[in-house]
């Protein structure tokens, strides 16, 4: 689904984010990864969608290679959905803007045609009754689910997810890492930056351990949180337990 | 909206006190050490007259009052377009554009306004209109349409030299504008750019859906600031003849030597009309912000 070849990334400024980095993701697999503060997560979801330009390497999803052809890289964008630390609602519109925005915008659906989907899906995330308000009347937990049902909207078949709850209050983590446990479940292909342990262990198909832009190591989920192999990994496990 | 009470201090009262008092010492100076004669009566005769055929019209104060609205907002029309569109061109990713953009902001901040009218006048009054014919295209017209055009823009005549100075003011204020565009735009957080983009928005639907109706809101504020100068700086275009308010002013002021009072009147017609377009501001800024998502 997900072929990453060897790809780096430098920024301007020198640092390198990406170092010769190979990843494959299988369908419905859901790919947890982790990694200390710095060590390009975010980097490696944003050339996924080609919100960063890779230097070198390719990645192919779902067989569509993402170069230079512009048609390739918006059929990249519609299949690929983004879920942000931040959420990134559009302030200026009701929740149920948000969510129509794309699919009139890209799909080019009828008013009444997006607006079916966008009800489905905000009783998929159990936030339906919000449909009329603006995202500051909602609270940063409701806000991250309004912000999944967005990139579902496209129909997309990969979700990225950038340490999706990060930025919520303890309480509400809860209600949005169940939303995403649901996707998982469906059979959606994820990949998941997190650093809920127990979001990893549960959900996770694979893990992935991140540093300096490069995998030390990866492993299905009981393997590498029981018998991790890497210093490295031990180390930063056991800094997080 | 809570009322809030005014309290007066001791340095407030000074502060009034020292207004009324140089207040006075200008009337005083001005009957005693220029032995001046005021004259007000005269006045309301220049704002409006009585037409035999069409009753009260508007007279040279008032002429020059209403031509300093409608040079202001067609200035204002041109300027935001202009500006919009420099900056659009000043974020924009083509080096090109940015050139473009970048030289006609700096040329024009380094220019003295009153250097620029006269270039512009000579060049676009002189040579563009002449070239292009607009004034004989205007005379062509029919009694109807130089009638809307006299209450449009200017009267038909002198519709050649309304146009330049309109678009002198356009070209100048429009570079003020093209900052106050560009900022409010850069000023909306990049996450709404990516969210959007991730969304598989192009980069103008990005621009048209999300982020311009975010920076409207920013852009707002200052725009009506920079439309109350355009109502003063509008008075520049005196020098090359156009029939605005300052304009007016000075012929009265040669043919009735009623300095004091006309300046004065000038004075608090500019007041007028820039406080309540102040006013109007202010109240369509709230409105925004009630109406808005910033619950
Ligand atoms: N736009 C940018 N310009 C320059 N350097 C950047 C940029 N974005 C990221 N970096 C640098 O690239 C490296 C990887 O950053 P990245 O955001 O991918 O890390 P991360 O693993 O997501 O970290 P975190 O857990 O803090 O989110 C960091 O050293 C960061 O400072
Ligand atoms: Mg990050």
């Amino acid at each position: 689904m997900i072929e990453i070849n060897n790809i780096n990334k430098a920024f301007t400024n020198g640092i390198t984010a990406l170092k010769n980095f190979s990843l494959t993701v299988q369908r419905k697999e859901v790919v947890v990864i982790i990694g200390p503060s710095g060590s390009g997560k975010s980097t490696l979801l944003k050339c996924l969608n080609g919100l960063e330009e890779i230097d070198e390497g390719s990645i192919v999803i779902d067989g569509i290679p993402l170069d230079h052809q512009k048609k390739n890289r918006l059929e990249i964008r519609k299949e690929v959905g983004m879920v942000f630390q931040s959420f990134n609602l559009f302030p200026h519109m009701t929740v149920m803007e948000n969510i129509n925005l794309a699919q009139m915008v890209v799909r080019k659906k009828s008013a009444a045609q997006a607006q079916e989907t966008t009800m489905e899906l905000l009783t998929k995330v159990d936030i339906a009754s919000k449909a009329g308000s603006y995202p500051a009347q909602l609270s940063g937990g409701q806000q991250q689910r309004v912000a999944i049902a967005r990139a579902l909207a496209m129909m997309p078949k990969v979700m990225l997810f950038d340490e999706a709850t990060s930025a919520l209050d303890p309480e509400m983590i809860g209600e949005v890492l169940d939303v995403m446990k649901n996707l998982a479940k469906e059979g959606m292909t994820m990949i998941v930056v997190t650093h809920e342990m127990g979001f990893a262990k549960e959900a996770g198909d694979r893990i992935v351990f991140m540093a300096d832009g490069e995998i030390v190591e990866q492993g299905t989920s009981e393997k590498f949180f029981n018998n991790p192999e890497k210093e490295r990994t031990k180390q930063f496990l056991s800094q997080i337990f | 909206m809570k009322k809030k009470l005014i309290k007066i201090n001791v340095l407030d009262v000074l502060i009034i006190l020292a207004v009324l008092a140089m207040g006075s010492w200008f009337v005083f100076r001005i009957n005693t050490a220029l032995d001046y004669q005021w004259n007000w009566s005269i006045i309301p005769q220049y704002m409006f007259r009585f037409d035999a055929e069409h009753g009260w019209v508007p007279n040279m104060l008032m002429q020059g009052f209403f031509m300093t609205i409608k040079l202001s907002i067609w200035s204002t029309i041109l300027a935001v377009i202009l500006g919009t569109t420099m900056g659009l061109c000043k974020i924009s990713g083509s080096l090109y554009k940015r050139l473009i953009s970048n030289s006609y902001v700096e040329i024009i901040r380094n220019v003295p306004p009153l250097v620029l009218v006269f270039i512009f006048y000579f060049f676009i009054g002189d040579q563009i209109m002449t070239v292009l014919g607009v004034g004989d295209t205007v005379r062509s017209f029919s009694d109807t349409t130089k009638f809307w055009i006299n209450i449009f823009f200017a009267p038909a005549p002198q519709f050649p030299e309304f146009l330049s100075a309109v678009i002198t003011l356009g070209l100048y204020e429009g570079a003020y504008i093209t900052e106050i565009i560009r900022s409010g735009i850069e000023s909306i957080e990049k996450g709404q750019w990516e969210a959007s983009y991730a969304l598989g928005l192009s980069k103008s639907q990005q621009m048209i859906h999300v982020v311009l109706p975010q920076a409207v809101q920013r852009i707002l504020p200052p725009l009506a600031g920079q439309f109350i100068s355009i109502i003063k700086d509008s008075a520049i275009v005196s020098v090359i003849s156009i029939q605005e308010l300052t304009f007016q002013g000075m012929e009265l002021m040669a043919a009735t030597f009623l300095t004091f009072e006309i300046w004065i009147t000038i004075t608090a017609l500019y007041f007028f009309l820039t406080f309540f377009c102040s006013l109007a501001a202010g109240w369509i800024e709230n409105r925004y912000r009630e109406s808005g998502y910033l619950a």
